[in-house]
């Protein structure tokens, strides 16, 4: 007990030898652990160093989007978890809840964001996103129109667009699993 | 035969009360959650990011909605905009209680 103060100190100068880790790294090392395996995403480092900026590809095996593969960027600021990731996705595609610019409409990636979800709520969320898009929170609202109207037009134009085809004047991308 | 002790350590182990019974201390290893602060996922004992040593420098933050959290994690929290002053657990308003609240 006597010795905490001077401990204290000890501790101090130890950790301004250390290089500084910040403590979004620390958490975000904690999400990765805990990460589950999924069998239709996968999440790809380019800097293995640099655990703030990675991909995540999901490969749907159902649903409107199944032979798909879609990219998405995270970009994780040092206030993590504070604030959620930022998610973008790297492909025009069309889907109720991606806009063309690749905004992603999930609510806890905006106003429904808490510090104690972790990568997993948002893999969860997103993989989600391909099984059930939402009509009634869109971003494309043309997509979500016609999936409120007609859930068979709408599933020949994701298919048509994951070929690359073009919707009323605008031009997705070929975004097929196999070449 | 006679002895006479010249020497003794003695060895303290500390825990927060945070409410969690010896119950539930036993099934500890089904419910981990229950002893790390669910915002930097640091265990209640260790301290928060941004501090060097565990202990009363570091205290805990009770809410009255039973959620516990280090209390530099939750003031964190509770200075963003997009928190609006709710618990990061269940979004309800926060309300510190004055001290652990029973479950
Ligand atoms: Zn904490
Ligand atoms: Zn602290
Ligand atoms: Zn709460």
């Amino acid at each position: 007990m006597l010795k905490i103060w001077s401990m204290k100190k000890n501790e101090e100068t130890a950790a301004k030898k250390k290089p500084k880790v910040s403590a979004a790294q620390i958490r975000l090392q904690k999400d990765l652990t805990e990460l589950e395996e999924f069998k239709t995403m996968t999440t790809d480092f380019p800097d293995p160093a640099d655990l703030l900026h990675f991909n995540l590809i999901i490969t749907p095996d159902e649903g409107f989007y199944k032979g798909g593969k879609f990219l998405f960027s995270f970009n994780i600021s040092t206030n993590y978890p504070h604030e959620p990731p930022k998610v973008k996705c790297m492909q025009k595609i069309y889907h109720p809840n991606v806009d063309t610019e690749g905004n992603v409409c999930l609510n806890i990636l905006r106003e429904d964001w808490k510090p104690v979800l972790n990568l997993n709520a948002i893999l969860v969320g997103l993989q989600f996103l391909f099984l059930e898009p939402n009509a009634e929170d869109p971003l494309n609202k043309e997509a979500a129109e016609e999936l409120r109207r007609d859930r068979e037009a709408f599933a020949k134009n994701a298919s048509l667009s994951m070929r690359g085809g073009t919707i009323r004047g605008q031009t997705y991308e070929r975004v097929l699993a196999t070449p | 035969m006679k002895v006479a002790v010249k020497q003794w350590h003695a060895v303290a182990y500390w825990k927060w009360d945070t409410g969690a019974t010896t119950e539930q201390d036993a099934n500890a290893d089904e419910d981990a959650e229950d002893d790390v602060c669910g915002i930097c996922r640091v265990s209640f004992e260790g301290c928060c990011p941004t501090c060097k040593m565990p202990g009363d420098d570091c205290p805990l933050i009770w809410g009255q909605c039973t959620h516990v959290f280090h209390m530099h994690c939750l003031l964190k929290w509770l200075n963003t905009a997009s928190s609006k002053q709710q618990c990061p657990m269940d979004r309800r308003t926060w309300v510190t209680a004055e001290r652990k609240v029973d479950r």
